[in-house]
């Protein structure tokens, strides 16, 4: 805004003097000038386009941002205004202290990992294979493309069903084979693999899409060059293609980490509830319950503060690697 | 040089645009629930703002009534109640909003919204008792209503204390579930060769639930555990039936006796254990009730709204194929529970909401709501014709009951946040595997101030 009036009061003078252009052209003094030396040639005549975004994204969403540290910052909880004369960092000590906070910090980290390894996996091998040229290619690209088109309510209720113990169509196929049916949801142990699984059926698409943009980028060459020296597919592949998909890896990783976190719908959508089944419970469940049900502002903002800093630890280090990579 | 400046500035530009976005992206996911703690600032500070046009439109603003029933029963009794309203009222504009899904977790989270925003509905369906507590400093004052309608004479004595928190009325009740109910169906037990009336202790049902396992091949006892509020229900009946009124009272008070915490943890982990359907822990109340329904179970243990899915039932009638028993161990109990219309402070529409309140009070809607809920008049002067056998024996054991302790799972006995945490132990150390004495300290610690 300071820049703003700057602008004003310097054309003011402009006019006066006669010839805008000439005049910032020849003068290096001016504020205006000092700006445009600093950050280019036309810093002060773009800021119209610019600036009006970049006010309401720094208020609605850094702002945002920062209120919500300030309101963890306080005890708030119940209903009436955060105190925020008495500043302290006690909610992110009682979140430490608090085994649940602790379990469902875990869970979101073996999801996050865990789901976005399998699906990198799953999506390369598809990749792979429908870069071989193989028919109905397109066809096939939309089938695997699909799943990630549907919303996650769609999909956890589709889930629900097939893990359902009695009727669900995955332990009708266990009993046909002989094996025993399995608590897919109800255990513990199993149920957040099986939310991993879902989730991977969901995104291994997107990995593939990504991937195969990656494969079509390397040039025949390698391909050719490689049989040339005599590597089999699988040396080929290992060796010459897989390193060269780097990049792909990072962005589609980043993108699926970020969806592990927002893996909340889908819990929800499972059981219909804020309490995700025993042994799923992640730590954007654990906000949302701890706000909406118990009304703990304050502990659930230092919740959403600390699953903020996990996707900026997995967002920063990708947005430097684009920096030094020249691709920012 | 001017073409090299612009693109590094363009660059620049892309570089800012590009970070923001990303961030904005991770902002968006990480903080997404997050908004919670936002939203309800953003509101407190609308607080001036709405104080000033409420108290302009308080008289064209139509009653607005927000509550959970949107399911089976419920919204059939929703429906009884809004029409016997019409016809008592038949010139008050009105808006009976139903925000169902999730228990009461999606109307809760509404209510609570609205409320933290100062946009309060006109009255809304909840819990009173200690319950009550968590909306500290949001509701207002239904004394009034009280005093006109002479409330205070004809409900319980219980209805009549729950009902007051910090010194007034917050709220009017409507009807009330009995949750110490042990539900059967006749042609399994019968099979069995158990008789139900006969059991009158904890240990006597697990007699029984062990007779129906060698002696069919139904499910002694169906339990929906996909959430974890059926067996922190079970519990508690387990816990009233098994060690007393005294015992049970004294763990809601907060001064807890271990031993009796204990047992009745142990008791329900060898129901647990041994009794319930291999699915238990995927399907919830209504699946679960389904066995009753089907024959595939024998005993079910839930508040009376499970009798409402045994009445809509296609032949399925009481005594003939369904029965009811005391949870053993508690007869003569009534363990209490009560919907009632909370009174929100900064009321929308004051006079329209002390109209409501007075009517939900009256004979006229008890009887409209609860004959279809599957409930019972908190009154004690209505006429029960219009109610089915089941309910008329509800009513007569309700009110000739020796003890009507209030329940521990809706809203009665501990505040919302005591409750939460005794559902987290729930959770965590008592779905599968039972862990007896994790679940008892964490009970006692919940509890214990």
């Amino acid at each position: 805004m300071a820049s703003h009036n700057d602008d004003t009061e310097e054309s003011g003078d402009a006019v006066t003097d006669g010839g805008v252009v000439e005049e910032q052209q020849q003068t290096g003094f001016g504020p205006i000038t000092k700006l445009n030396e600093r950050f280019g040639s036309d810093f002060v005549e773009s800021s119209q386009f610019w600036l009006p975004p970049f006010l309401l994204v720094g208020l609605f969403v850094y702002g945002a941002i920062i209120w919500n540290v300030m309101i963890s910052l306080t005890d708030f909880q119940g209903f009436g205004t955060p105190d925020y004369s008495d500043l302290d960092l006690e909610m992110y000590a009682r979140a430490l202290s608090d085994s649940g906070f602790v379990d469902a910090a875990v869970n979101t980290f073996v999801l996050l990992i865990g789901f976005t390894l399998v699906t990198l996996a799953i999506g390369l091998g598809l990749a792979i294979l429908i870069d071989r040229n193989i028919r109905f290619e397109n066809t096939f690209r939309t089938i695997y493309l699909l799943p990630m088109s549907l919303s996650f309510v769609v999909t956890a209720q589709f889930w629900a069903w097939m893990y359902n113990f009695n009727n669900g169509v995955i332990n009708i196929v266990l009993t046909s084979v002989g094996l025993d049916r399995v608590d897919w949801i109800g255990s513990p142990n199993i149920v957040l693999w099986a939310v991993v699984f879902a989730l991977m059926w969901q995104f291994a698409g997107y990995a593939m899409v990504v991937y195969l943009a990656g494969l079509r980028a390397i040039p025949d060459e390698h391909y050719e060059a490689a049989k040339v020296d005599g590597a089999s597919t699988l040396r080929m592949y290992w060796r010459v293609i897989i390193p060269q998909l780097k990049g792909s890896t990072i962005s589609a990783s980043v993108v699926l980490m970020v969806f592990a976190l927002k893996a909340f719908d889908f819990l929800y959508s499972l059981v219909g509830g804020y309490r995700p089944p025993n042994g799923a419970d992640i730590l954007a469940t654990k906000m949302v319950r701890e706000a909406y049900a118990n009304l703990n502002w304050a502990y659930s903002s230092a919740i959403a503060i600390m699953l903020f800093l996990m996707a900026l630890s997995i967002v920063g280090p990708y947005l430097y690697y684009q920096y030094k990579e020249g691709h920012l | 040089m001017t073409d090299d400046s612009d693109r590094l500035s363009r660059r620049r530009f892309v570089e800012a645009t590009g970070a923001a976005t990303l961030i904005g992206l991770a902002g968006c996911s990480g903080d997404g629930g997050g908004d919670g703690g936002d939203g309800g600032d953003g509101g407190s500070e609308n607080t001036d703002g709405s104080d000033g046009s409420d108290g302009g439109d308080s008289s064209g603003d139509p009653l607005e009534v927000l509550h959970g029933w949107t399911g089976g029963d419920g919204a059939a009794a929703a429906e009884a109640l809004v029409e016997a309203f019409e016809e008592e009222y038949p010139d008050m504009e009105h808006e009976f909003n139903p925000i169902g899904g999730g228990g009461n977790q999606n109307l809760d989270a509404v209510v609570a919204n609205r409320l933290q925003n100062n946009n309060p509905p006109s009255s809304f369906a909840n819990w009173p008792g200690k319950n009550l507590q968590r909306y500290e400093g949001v509701l207002g004052e239904a004394d009034s209503v009280w005093e006109e309608e002479g409330f205070e004479d004809v409900m319980v004595q219980e209805a009549v204390d729950l009902h007051q928190y910090n010194g007034a009325f917050r709220a009017v009740p409507l009807g009330s579930h009995r949750l110490n109910c042990l539900f059967y169906n006749t042609s399994v037990v019968e099979e069995a060769g158990v008789d139900p009336d006969s059991l009158t202790s904890v240990s006597a049902l697990i007699d029984a639930l062990e007779t129906v396992a060698t002696e069919t091949d139904a499910v002694p006892m169906t339990h929906g555990m996909s959430g974890t509020w059926t067996t922190t229900q079970l519990w508690a009946s387990t816990m009233l039936g098994k060690e007393g009124y005294d015992p049970y009272m004294n763990f809601i008070e907060g001064s807890p006796d271990e031993a009796a915490v204990q047992s009745a943890f142990e008791s329900v982990a060898e129901i647990l254990e041994n009794y319930i359907n291999d699915d238990a822990s995927s399907i919830g109340l209504t699946e679960s009730n389904q066995n009753i329904i089907e024959g595939n179970a024998a005993f079910i243990h839930q508040g009376n709204w499970a009798a409402g899915a045994f009445r809509n039932a296609e032949d399925f009638e009481y005594d003939e194929d369904w029965g009811f028993k005391t949870y053993p161990g508690s007869e003569g109990m009534y363990m209490l529970h009560f919907d009632s219309f909370l009174y929100p402070s900064n009321n929308p529409t004051p006079e329209k909401t002390d109209t409501f309140m007075a009517f939900a009070g009256s004979e006229a809607a008890q009887v409209a709501f609860n004959q279809y809920k599957g409930s019972i008049p908190t009154r004690t002067d209505v006429d029960m014709s219009a109610f089915g056998p089941y309910l008329q024996e509800t009513q007569e054991d309700f009110a000739n009951a020796e003890e009507r302790p209030p329940n521990l799972q809706h809203g009665l006995g501990v505040d919302s946040e005591t409750m939460s945490t005794l559902n987290d132990v729930i959770s965590s150390e008592f779905s599968g595997p039972y862990n007896v004495e994790a679940a008892t300290s964490g009970f006692i610690d919940a509890v214990s101030n």
